[in-house]
């Protein structure tokens, strides 16, 4: 007991200074503007849910939606309640969801409106005395993006670009950001007229994906992988993020953005830069993302005349899906039936740098492929001499090491053994470690973490400024060169993506993996 | 979760390789594949014939989140005849639907009867996996002064124990103590200790605005109410706050059973004194409910009659000032034994509580 006495109490609640309990944000509003969504329903106000009851949730705690339906708080909280009940069957809890609800709060407006902000503003500081929020202000952008530089506007002349008394106030933004490099740089630009980087969080939840940290921890937590991880050792880098899905209902939404805005942007090269990175100095924000960004500027321009050299588009035509028969892209609901419009991309990438010099990654995404699967192939040279015979080396490959990220989370090597018997027969076998199943335990929901994260003031895992226009500088020429075509190579739902696909590594000598 | 179990069909005496090529034996697919091995851990149990089915059954609920080789020693020194008999198992599922890999967690039970009950380590020691950290679990009464344990205790990283378990959980308190001063002794988890995390967080979370935190300071009365079977976490939890905010003991009273039994305490703290005052007759819950008075606030975390919820709330005279209710979480055996798994070091925290929770009650 001696030796605690003695403990200075420089916290202010030394009860919660303890390494085993979980760290609970401080008291806060978040602000959810586009109230009425999809995503607050489906997404945000669960994952809030699910934080609260596993005791995450500080006891000051509030949820203010705001969208133009017109709704009373009790008419907001049942609709959310509703959403719930249907996504959390089994796990929800009428107990907890009465406390819980108590701190939502629905206020109908028009986002466009000053006197939306006027009254918001108001609204919030009630909050504060009645629910002691203390001035900490989350605003929540989930409407639709052509609202969100007017949304950032109308709070920075409200003056609520600042917390209150103190308190933080803190901008999320949903993806896309921004339809190009161009329309990128001035929505930066407006949101960052009013907010600081500092308090800006862009959400991709790729990165809230447990197993896409993972290759963070895989690559820096072991150190045999490191110093083969570079062009002297790989021949050349495959990247996959597959869905066996078509684009379902939301036609409408993909007609407008395409595999490329819609995955590749974001998902994809985030991908590519946890892949390339050189080791962050700490795991903080700031050495993160400034060894992603070194990334996204290390990757070569892609010349605009010879865009086709580097990249494939197609588009998903009828075919049949894990035994069903499914109907092509341009039959899909809302769907113009001439569109053009990518569900499928591949891409190659060169990263000039000291480490990567040389070393093409190819990269693809696509709807309706064979499976679902995300992986990263890394494919070594083959040995430099081989000792054995040509026929007694047919079935050996070069090694390879693939991190797959979804759907069973693990890495598998590649590796030449001898065929028992006499004679020295050498062949492939795979080693797998699907290190997934070490650790059965449920993977919190990505928004979850990255809601905690947020109210912690933790931005690692969300997109700085310089890394969404990085990314889209890269896609630049592509886009620019396909958005004259009027044709699109196509493939059969349940393939691996259009011929010219395959042309693509064809040209270099190489070919896709089957993941 | 999509699973299967598999166990050798045959047992009796076996040796340490045998045990080997049978395990692996046990992962060898129908279709001619192998399933892989995935281990994190060792996990050794010691238990009796009479636990001896709940406790396979909260490890093969583990092997799920911990992947390991699990040794359950089940063990009757009492009797006078040598017998040993070797069951062995593995709990392979099913990864990634068809065509998806398999994963095997193993279990190898001895039953140790006579004279190779008291040699325990000489059983368990062989059948580690390298390099991997180790654990060991007593789900039941536990007596850290015997030899058996002494030399169990150094083939391990860390020792799960159950303070409740023992009959008197007073006394149990006082031995484990006891055993943490000792030089050489393995980290020691507790499972009420993990029981308690969550009402932990919850009273650490009712001082967590800057408003609040100052009432810590000027807490002069706590009321903890418990049932049977929760004499260790209140103790616990009672040595926690006076070891956190630097309470010294002044004095302790036993009440009598006409006074409804449990204990009055007196502490000084910073500002003045603190009387804490442990009822036992909660009928229903271990632990029920936990108040902390403050010059002008109240602060209580309660556990719901009959659910899996608590609550807490701060209270200004009659006005609630603010509530949550969330889910306490489940006390499943296999839930707090997997959440001690996770850690690798000594529990400083729970060290300090556990001192003060003993000297109390040696006053
Ligand atoms: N849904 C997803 O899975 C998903 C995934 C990733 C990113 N995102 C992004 O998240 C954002 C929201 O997506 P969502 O699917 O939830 O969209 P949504 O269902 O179309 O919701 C948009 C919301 O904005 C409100 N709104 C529109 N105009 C408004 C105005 N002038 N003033 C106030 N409110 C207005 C609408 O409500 P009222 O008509 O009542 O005003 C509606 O609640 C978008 O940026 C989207 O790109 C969504």
């Amino acid at each position: 007991m001696t030796q605690t006495q003695a403990k200075a109490r420089t916290l202010p609640d030394v009860l919660k200074d303890e390494a085993r309990l979980p760290s609970i944000p401080e008291p806060a509003v978040i602000v959810i503007f586009g109230a009425s969504g999809d995503l607050t329903a489906r997404k945000l106000v669960p994952a809030l849910y699910d934080l609260a009851q596993g005791r995450r949730l500080p006891m000051q705690f509030a949820i203010v939606g705001l969208s133009r339906t017109e709704m009373s708080h009790d008419e907001f909280r049942e609709r959310l309640r509703e959403a719930l009940e249907k996504h959390r069957s089994g796990r929800f809890s009428d107990d907890v969801w009465e406390s819980f609800s108590r701190g939502i709060f629905y206020l109908s407006g028009d986002s466009k409106k000053p006197e939306t902000y006027r009254e918001l503003k108001g609204f919030l500081g009630e909050l504060d005395e009645e629910r002691k929020t203390r001035g900490n202000r989350i605003f929540y952008l989930s409407a639709s993006p052509s609202l969100f530089s007017t949304i950032v506007e109308r709070l920075g002349e409200a003056g609520m670009n600042e917390g209150e008394e103190g308190g933080y106030a803190r901008l999320v933004i949903e993806k896309p950001f921004g339809r190009d490099l161009a329309s990128a740089k001035e929505l930066n630009a407006d949101i960052q007229r009013y907010f600081e980087e500092g308090q800006i969080y862009r959400i991709d939840h790729y990165l809230g994906k447990e197993t896409v940290q993972n290759i963070l921890a895989l690559r820096f937590s072991n150190g045999i992988f490191e110093p083969v991880w570079n062009q002297h050792y790989v021949d050349h880098v495959q990247i996959t993020v597959a869905e066996d899905l078509g684009v379902g209902t939301r036609g409408a939404f993909y007609e407008e953005a395409g595999a490329l805005r819609d995955i590749v942007q974001n998902h994809v090269m985030q991908v590519l830069c946890l892949t390339a990175m050189e080791p962050p100095v700490a795991f903080d924000a700031e050495s993160v993302r400034e060894e992603k960004v070194k990334v996204l500027k290390a990757a070569r321009p892609i010349p605009e005349g010879e865009v086709d050299q580097y990249a494939v588009r197609g588009q998903y035509a009828s075919g049949w899906v894990w035994g069903e028969e499914v109907d092509g892209y341009r039959e899909e609901e809302k769907v113009a039936p001439d569109s053009t419009t990518e569900t499928y991309v591949a891409l190659k990438v060169f990263v000039d740098n000291w480490r990567w010099a040389g070393t093409p990654f190819y990269i693809r995404t696509g709807k309706r492929l064979p499976k679902k699967a995300t992986e990263i192939a890394i494919q070594f040279h083959p040995t430099p001499h081989t000792p054995f015979t040509r026929e007694g080396t047919e079935g050996l490959e070069p090694n390879v090491l693939v991190v797959r990220v979804q759907p069973e989370e693990g890495i598998s090597l590649k590796i030449g053994a001898k065929v028992p018997g006499s004679g020295f027969q050498v062949s492939s076998v795979n080693m797998d470690l699907v290190y997934g199943t070490a650790f059965l335990e449920e993977a919190p929901d990505a928004y979850q973490r990255l809601l905690l994260d947020l109210m912690l003031g933790d931005p690692t895992l969300f997109i700085r400024a310089d890394e969404a226009e990085g990314a889209w500088r890269i896609l630049e020429p592509v886009m620019r060169a396909w958005s004259g075509e009027r044709e699109i190579p196509s493939y059969p739902a349940g393939t691996w993506g259009p011929e010219e696909a395959d042309e693509l590594l064809r040209r270099d000598g190489r070919r896709w993996r089957r993941p | 979760m999509i699973g299967e179990s598999r166990s050798a069909p045959r047992g009796g005496a076996m040796s340490v390789e045998e045990i080997e090529r049978e395990l692996a034996r046990l992962r060898a697919n129908e279709d001619g594949t192998l399933s892989l091995r995935a281990s994190v851990l060792n996990l050794i149990v010691v238990t009796d014939e009479g636990s001896a089915e709940d406790v396979t059954r909260s490890v093969s609920e583990l092997a799920g989140r911990y992947p390991s080789r699990a040794i359950v020693l089940i063990c009757d020194p009492g009797e006078s005849e040598t017998r040993l008999d070797i069951g062995l198992s593995a709990f392979c599922n099913i990864r990634g639907g068809t065509g998806g890999t398999q994963v095997c967690a193993e279990q190898v039970t001895v039953h140790a009867e006579g004279p190779p009950a008291h040699h325990l380590e000489s059983l368990a020691g062989p059948l580690l996996i390298p390099d991997l950290p180790t654990f060991l679990w007593y789900p039941g009464h536990f007596s850290p002064r015997s030899p058996e344990f002494a030399a169990m205790a150094t083939l391990v990283d860390r020792v799960i124990l159950d303070s409740a378990a023992s009959r008197d959980a007073e006394v149990s308190l006082g031995e484990l103590a006891g055993l943490i001063g000792e030089e050489g002794t393995p980290a020691v988890g507790d499972l009420q200790w993990v029981a308690l995390s969550p009402w932990r967080t919850l009273l650490a979370e009712l001082f967590g605005s800057p408003e609040r935190a100052g009432a810590l300071d000027e807490v002069y009365r706590v009321e903890v109410l418990y049932g049977p079977g929760g004499e260790s976490r209140a103790h616990l939890l009672v040595g926690w706050l006076a070891t956190t905010l630097g309470w010294r003991l002044r004095a302790a009273t036993r009440l009598g059973a006409r006074a409804g039994g449990g204990h009055r305490l007196h502490f000084l703290g910073p500002v003045g004194e603190v009387i804490v005052a442990m009822d036992p007759n909660s009928p229903d819950a271990k632990l029920r409910r936990v108040r902390l008075y403050s010059e002008e606030l109240s602060f209580q975390v309660s556990r719901h009659r009959e659910l899996r919820e608590a609550r807490a709330t701060v209270m200004r005279g009659e006005d609630l000032i603010g509530e949550r209710t969330v889910h306490l979480g489940t006390f499943d055996l296999g839930v707090l034994v997997g959440e001690e798994l996770r850690y690798r070091g000594r529990d400083e925290v729970y060290e300090a509580a556990l001192i003060t929770a003993a000297r109390i009650l040696s006053r």
